[in-house]
């Protein structure tokens, strides 16, 4: 697990300068270029907003600032496993053709991802604004939810950008499976308006507890409950684990299986 | 000194018996192939037991037909691919111009993509500010550097690429067939620029199919045959001994199947 991590430090200077092309390359050539990191899940969060706040009703104060604070963190971590998946596939003519730690890509997915949600704050910052709540002192811990979700998703991604390589129904499985992982998750409705005895569901879900995180330092300007997120770190340092293991049993046949 | 040393390297690829390339999770689990023992999986021997010992500053040619392992010998030699058994031994910096222009971005000007290339070769930033205007003059870009290479011409962009893994100033280069890119101008300047690195006593690897840059550049030629060494030794003559070979593989085609077959049909 170390020699991965040490690796990865050891390559910085590589990660962010690929880092940095993802995110350019992102928007490049686009008309609106860069305004699509804001426009992107503006737009996400007014269709939902139709759809549950108006359609189904969902009693919610402020309904799109509900959202829009755990929508942010989602569309990170939803993009991250779903383009990480694919992150070995696609830096496939680098790690035929030179010499490359295969680790870099799917770490420079997560990192990608982490910076366009940071890129994504100031909106969300105005919306506050616009509706009139306050931004609390919780602020300063989010950072420290920020970097647990990392730890999670870096975990995971490891693990399914190896089994890809492998298995490549991998990626149809993410597709469907995040999509369900998504509306399980309190999201888009509050965690109350689940039914007491499938409440179970949020307790075994890490991404409930991450999210009410977030919702409760940006919407609800209060400190996130220390013991369940000291919990989820813990769990996310195994899930990091747990994709070293998996990552390296399938390391070396990159070349070959790419 | 000793600057590449393979000990009995192997390199053996595993092929699934199945029909399709890639296997499916579904079918790992039904098959339980994973349970099973592994006699069923085809292999291919790319490389079989290889010794060689290349002294610093000695140029080596491997020639060889199509498969015979010439390629995989190389990226044993980079790193890229582990050997199955055996021992690989470097000492140096190794570059490897396998790749040339691996991780340039189309939408990106020539100047980014010096940057991102010249990272992933393993150069620091500080190192490639520092070369950069040799990188762009020897690529002859200096008008186009702030383009996008999407709108580079072929030649422009192998040139970039060559420009930079050139400049990364390593100890050993690998060289893949890349004497054949670009027109003869350019052809020229990548000769100059190999002929200055036998100067400067660095250690080559070179891989190609044009046995006349062997024969003028190595000092030593591999003829390589079924990912065995087959002959060693000082390239005019293995190089011929390759050439009788391929001589004869060819005179064993019959030759009244080779004119009864209508030329006309094949345009000539």
């Amino acid at each position: 697990m170390f020699s991965n991590v040490i690796e990865l430090y050891r390559c910085r200077a590589l990660i962010m300068s690929l880092v940095l092309k993802e995110v350019k390359l992102r928007y490049l050539g686009s008309f609106l270029g860069f305004l699509w990191t804001f426009l992107n899940p503006l737009l996400l969060m007014g269709v939902y907003t139709i759809v549950f706040s108006i359609f189904f009703r969902i009693k919610v104060e402020n309904y799109p600032v509900f959202l829009f604070s755990a929508l942010i963190p989602w569309i990170c971590f939803s993009h991250s496993i779903l383009e990480g998946a694919n992150s070995i596939i696609k830096g496939g003519n680098l790690i035929t053709r030179v010499l490359f730690p295969a680790q870099v890509l799917p770490t420079v997915t997560v990192f990608s991802n982490m910076i366009n949600f940071v890129f994504s704050l100031p909106i969300l910052f105005i919306f506050l604004l616009l509706f009139k709540i306050q931004i609390g002192i919780a602020l300063i811990a989010l950072p420290i939810v920020m970097i647990i979700q990392a730890v999670f998703t870096m975990g995971l991604v490891l693990m399914v950008s190896a089994l890809n390589v492998h298995f490549r129904d991998i990626q149809h499985i993410l597709g469907n499976l995040i999509m369900m992982w998504f509306f399980t998750t309190p999201i888009v409705y509050p965690s109350t308006s689940i039914p007491v005895r499938l409440k179970f569901i949020t307790y075994i879900n890490p991404m409930a507890t991450l999210i009410k995180a977030y919702r409760d330092i940006l919407f609800y300007r209060q400190f996130p409950n220390w013991m369940l997120l000291g919990g989820i770190l813990c769990l996310g340092f195994l899930v990091f684990f747990l994709g070293n293991l998996v990552f390296n049993r399938y390391k070396e046949s990159f070349p070959e299986e790419v | 000194m000793v600057a590449i040393k393979l000990e009995n390297i192997s390199k053996i690829f595993f092929r699934q018996p199945l029909k399709r390339k890639y296997t499916t999770l579904r079918e790992t689990l039904l098959n339980f192939s994973w349970l099973k023992n592994r006699q069923k999986v085809r292999y291919i021997a790319a490389v079989k037991d290889i010794s060689l010992s290349i002294e610093r500053g000695e140029n080596i040619g491997i020639i060889g037909m199509n498969g015979s392992g010439k390629s995989t010998l190389l990226k044993l030699l980079a790193g890229i691919y582990k050997p199955t058994s055996g021992k690989v031994y470097i000492k140096g910096r190794i570059a490897s111009l396998i790749g040339l222009g691996v991780g340039f971005h189309p939408g990106f000007t020539g100047r980014e993509n010096i940057f991102i290339n010249g990272i992933i070769l393993g150069l620091s930033k500080k190192e490639i500010k520092r070369r950069f205007d040799d990188i762009v003059k020897f690529a002859e870009l200096e008008d186009y550097i702030d383009e996008p290479v999407r709108t580079y011409s072929d030649g422009m962009f192998v040139r970039l690429g060559f420009s930079i893994a050139t400049n990364v100033d390593p100890d050993i280069l690998l060289i893949d067939e890349i004497l054949a890119v670009g027109d003869e101008y350019f052809g020229h300047k990548c000769a100059e620029k190999i002929t200055e690195f036998r100067r400067l006593g660095k250690t080559m690897v070179i891989v190609s199919h044009q046995l006349e840059a062997i024969e003028k550049w190595c000092d030593k030629a591999v003829w390589l045959n079924d990912g065995m060494i087959k002959e060693i030794g000082i390239p005019s003559k293995v190089i011929d001994f390759y050439r009788k070979a391929i001589a004869e593989k060819e005179g064993k085609i019959p030759l009244e199947i080779r004119s009864s077959e209508p030329l006309r049909d094949y345009g000539v």
